[in-house]
């Protein structure tokens, strides 16, 4: 399928297609022209000009509450609301309801799920941060904001919306960068309805069944995490991790090499210390062969895993019951807490991440007095 | 002054999960069937007395699905399959850019009913719910790829106990 079919077919699934089923009305009585009245067949008085635009009228249509319930079966939900309206709520992006009030100022206002995302957003970081700390204890701390990123984070959210089918029950309006407030693009739609329902879920049934929830459709998932490992001088950060350790200096070897001369050669060279070999790496010089075994060696450790059934959650704690956690009694399974490995190390003496330099008028001023 | 950075940063649409539909929990792609009869003609007799007799116990057996019935006169009968958009989990690399192969955007399944009997209009519907409404595609000629590493890894002729002398 070529790029341009790929966006018709993307558009045509953004257009809501409205069910008559479910209408009071069909065709609806703003897209016929109003009447002239006695007064009004005057020609000299001017007739107010009268618009309709179908797409924006289709997009103001509730989806039928068929498609609701049956969206909620689809996730397993089911059986956790008695009726669809919080399933409504949460696919209503809060960008909806300026233009609902601008074309229906005389209906009540429908509940957006802005609160719900909130929380859910929030729950969700608890969730996968805590999963990923027990299950990666030696994973540096830029890798497990990203690794939370990308388990929970916005395009995922996204496209777990899409593939659940929440598409055509989404309601919102599309809104433009203003120098007030940021734009409002499909994708962005689309993430609050997922985080949306894990606030539901929490609402309606207990902290652990919310965790269970984003366990299965976020945390199933599968991420790259070798990819975002990023190594800038691998053979300092080892010489600084195993001293970390209290382990003796590392040491490369060469295993293996062969086509020395050749214009391919391939060495084989190992990072050991002392007799305990850490690290392995391959290339076509003996520098890149050592870079490779230093990365290979910090990849080990990094990405030394949990395995699942050993894995600690602390959310385990808390009770599996309905009702406020504060107050519920009882419940919390044996936790253990796991031993978080303490084996980042930093580059250079002072760490310049997010620190801003002043600029030049300020050192400037500092100079002079 | 910061240090130049001597390796790529981490970009933000970088951080995406690859679809595991199935690994832990199930989303069928099935979203809604469109049943579409007419009243009058004989082709769609088999069809009329499918969704008098047995179409009730396909929906309740399916609350995932919404059922749709509809009349258009003087057509044959059709069955439409309509389906959620997703990645297929057999996407190798899924960056920044989705494959267009792999990508589906609410495809549809359309299955005329015209010639079938009630039994085969059952397995026709069993089919739609069963699909996920990506393409048909060959598996004779298509070669295996893998998301995840080998389990034994790939055999290297350095790493052998005798290496191959000229």
């Amino acid at each position: 399928m070529s790029h341009v079919q790929n966006r018709l077919a993307a558009t045509a699934s953004r257009i809501a297609s409205v069910s008559p089923a479910y209408l009071k009305s069909f065709p609806p009585k703003e897209a016929f022209a109003p009447k002239p009245s006695s007064s009004q067949s005057d020609p000299s008085v001017e007739q107010k000009p009268h618009f309709f635009d179908a797409e924006t009228w289709a997009s103001l249509q509730p989806p039928p509450p068929t498609s609701l319930t049956a969206f909620a079966y689809r996730i397993g939900l089911g059986k956790l609301v008695s009726s669809p309206d919080p399933i409504l709520q949460a696919c209503t992006h809060p960008s909806f309801l300026p233009l609902h009030q601008k074309h229906y100022p005389h209906h009540s206002r429908p509940a957006a799920n802005e609160r719900l995302a909130v929380l859910g957003n929030s729950l969700m970081g608890l969730f996968a941060t805590e999963y990923v700390n027990s299950t990666y204890p030696y994973l540096p701390t830029r890798v497990m904001k990203a690794a939370v990123s990308a388990y929970v984070g916005p395009t995922t959210c996204a496209t777990i919306a899409k593939e659940m089918g929440a598409t055509p029950l989404l309601r919102w309006n599309r809104v433009s960068n203003t120098p007030t407030r940021p734009a409002v693009l499909h994708q962005d739609a689309m993430s609050s309805i997922p985080r949306a329902l894990v606030a539901l879920v929490y609402q309606h049934s207990s902290l652990l069944t919310a965790r269970t929830f984003v366990h299965k459709f976020f945390l199933s998932r599968e991420i790259d995490l070798r990819n975002m490992i990023k190594f800038r001088d691998p053979k300092k950060a080892l010489l600084d991790t195993v001293a970390k350790f209290g382990r003796e200096r590392p040491v490369s070897r060469l295993l293996r090499e062969t086509g020395r001369l050749s214009n391919s050669p391939v060495y084989v060279v190992g990072v050991y210390s002392g007799a305990d070999k850490l690290g392995e790496g391959f290339g076509s010089s003996l520098k890149m062969a050592e870079f490779r075994a230093a990365e290979d060696a910090l990849l080990r450790l990094y990405l030394a895993r949990q395995p699942p059934h050993l894995v600690q959650l602390p959310t385990s704690t808390f009770p599996n019951k309905t009702g406020s956690i504060f107050k519920a009694q009882g419940g919390g399974s044996l936790y253990v807490p796991v031993q978080l490995g303490d084996a980042e190390i930093k580059y250079g003496a002072a760490d310049k991440t997010g620190l801003r330099s002043p600029g030049a008028r300020s050192v400037a001023s500092f100079e002079e007095d | 002054m910061a240090a130049k950075l001597a390796t790529r940063p981490l970009l933000r649409a970088q951080l995406t999960s690859r679809p595991a539909n199935g690994h832990v929990a199930f989303i069928p792609q099935v979203r809604k069937l469109v049943f579409e009869y007419c009243n009058k003609w004989p082709s769609s007799a088999n069809t009329r007395t499918f969704l008098l007799n047995h179409l009730e116990e396909v929906a309740r057996a399916n609350p995932h699905v919404e059922i749709v019935v509809k009349q258009r006169t003087y057509r044959e009968p059709i069955v439409r399959g309509l389906y959620s958009q997703y990645l297929s989990a057999h996407t190798l690399v899924y960056v920044l850019r989705p494959d267009p192969a792999t990508t589906v955007n609410n495809r549809d399944k359309v299955i005329p009913l015209n010639g079938f009997e009630v039994t085969g209009i059952q397995k026709k519907v069993q089919l739609l719910l069963d699909a996920s409404g990506e393409r048909i595609k060959p598996l004779k000629r298509r070669t295996v790829e893998s998301t995840t590493e080998a389990a034994r890894g790939i055999w290297s002729g350095l790493h052998v106990d005798e290496p191959f002398k000229i």
